[in-house]
């Protein structure tokens, strides 16, 4: 009964190891790094933004606003986004390892009207597989190139 | 007792004998850019570079002194072997294709799935694993000492004939940064010394075109290289896991480096597992095979078939790629023939 006992804990804890939950990272230049997960993201404040995807239709993708995850991260953003705080940038990781880069401005609503997100779904329902759990949408562009699929990693990094 | 007579008789220290190392100045075209990586504590040195080549072809460095690096990564092969699996010091086959050792000065994490960040921790799997060189890093360093040769170069390019794992592993990895190909009939092109066939030009534009093959989407730029992980439709159920292994994400199933074309031509068979024996094979592949999975790439999916001819002239364009100055550049050559 014992060996049995100690085979299921072992099997769960290979299973706890191999799945690993999705998550976000925020770090960098923050005063609070942050893992955010799809449970974490869905009890933050919501927003839903228009994207006009690669099959020249838009769509619609809710989530949360990007200075709102920042600002939890206690990234300069608003006020403090001046002085040498505008040489500062977001680095966004993909899970396949494709990267884009954003002033901290481009982004910041003091800066810019346009609103975006950490969308974790699309017309009301998941992110379709291949794009998430986390895609980040920026509308207002003119190609979708920098809406990345499947976003792990925000760094936030000083211009050197 | 032995080793420290011949470390004494060697004299240890971080005397250099013939001055510091001198810097060893990597070159390329400016349209490979700059995002290149070397470690701060591993400056490539001409003196590190030497020992780096030398340590390359060193049979040494495996069990039972019959393989080096070189065994699976042959120069006139672009660093492969032309296998679909090398058979490492016990006589089993690897689990993956051997990888071209070409431009690694802008990668950042090696191996099909990405595991290792860095060359220098690259190095320490294929020179251990009991599969591949079979040796104890510890072991390599003891054999080494007792050579003739080599405390004095490890003095030469680090400061001290003390050998350790690490100076075996930063030395290896300087070597493997020079080894850069950028003289290919496709660069010639670039530079404007070379005019293409009307089908070499077809390729060019078909594989940079998104509205053609889109080839350039993953193997972006004239390196043909980016650093990405992309599921290319071989299996609907992938029998090797592949990035997923690593990360413990479902949604890396299958994923595998995308790979630099360069020399490609000469790099056969093709995929992680080989499974291609020409080019033809993986023109066919990308047009008309792909195989839908959940995570299959985004950019792979809905594709549009290519003619016979468009195939021809992507082959064409490929075969660009290769560089011959490189696979015979007596730098990167075995310095013990």
């Amino acid at each position: 009964m014992k060996v049995y006992l100690i085979a299921l804990l072992a099997c769960f804890s290979l299973h706890q190891a191999s799945a690993q939950e999705a998550s976000l990272s925020v770090t960098g230049e923050v005063t609070h790094p942050l893992q955010l997960t799809a449970a974490g993201l869905s009890k933050m404040k919501r927003t839903t933004v228009a994207l006009k995807d690669r099959d020249g239709k838009e769509h619609k993708y809710t989530g949360v606003t990007i200075p709102e995850i920042l600002d939890l991260a206690g990234v300069t953003t608003g006020k403090q986004l001046r002085g040498e705080n505008l040489t500062k940038y977001m680095l966004v990781k993909c899970a396949d390892g494709y990267e884009v880069l954003f002033s901290l401005a481009e982004l910041d609503t003091s800066f810019t009207d346009r609103t975006a997100i950490l969308a974790d779904q699309l017309e009301g329902g998941p992110l379709p597989a291949g794009k998430g759990p986390f895609r980040l949408v920026v509308p207002g562009e003119k190609k979708p190139a920098r809406s990345s699929f499947q976003v792990t990693e925000f760094i936030i990094r000083f211009a050197k | 007792m032995v080793l420290l007579l011949i470390a004494c008789l060697a004299g240890t220290g971080s005397i250099w004998k013939q001055g510091p190392p001198r810097p060893y100045k990597v070159e390329y075209p400016s349209y490979f850019g700059n995002r290149i990586n070397i470690p701060e504590d591993n400056p490539l040195t001409e003196e590190g570079v030497r020992l780096g080549r030398m340590l390359f072809y060193e049979t040494a460095l495996s069990s039972g002194n019959r393989i080096s690096c070189a065994s699976c990564h042959k120069q006139e092969l672009a660093f492969t072997d032309g296998l679909q699996f090398s058979i490492g010091v016990d006589g089993t086959p690897t689990p993956r294709n051997s990888m071209s050792l070409a431009n690694l000065l802008w990668v950042r994490n090696f191996f099909w799935d990405g595991r290792a960040e860095g060359l220098e921790k690259q190095a320490e799997t294929p020179l251990t694993n009991p599969h591949e060189m079979g040796q104890a890093l510890a072991i390599s360093a003891q054999k080494l000492q007792q050579s003739p040769i080599y405390p004095a170069l490890f003095r030469d390019a680090f400061g001290s004939n003390v050998i350790t794992d690490n100076k075996i592993v930063k030395a290896l990895s300087q070597f493997e940064r020079t080894l850069i190909s950028s003289n290919s009939t496709y660069d010639q092109y670039l530079r404007g010394e070379y005019q293409p066939t009307a089908s070499e030009l077809n390729g060019i534009t078909l594989f940079f075109d998104p509205g053609g093959a889109g080839c350039g989407h993953c193997h972006g730029g004239p390196k043909t290289f980016s650093e990405l992980f992309h599921n290319n439709g071989l299996d609907s159920i992938p029998e090797d896991a592949g990035r997923k292994a690593i990360t413990g994400q479902e949604y890396d199933n299958g994923r595998f480096r995308v790979a630099t074309l360069r020399n490609i031509a000469l790099t056969a068979p093709y995929m992680h597992d080989g499974r291609f024996k020409t080019l033809e094979e993986v023109a066919d592949h990308y047009s008309d095979h792909i195989q839908a999975s959940a995570t299959l790439s985004p950019f792979l999916e809905n594709r549009q078939k290519l003619t016979m001819q468009e195939k021809k002239d992507l082959v064409a364009f490929l075969h660009l790629l290769t560089d011959s100055t490189f696979i015979t550049d007596k730098r990167f050559s075995n310095p013990f023939k």
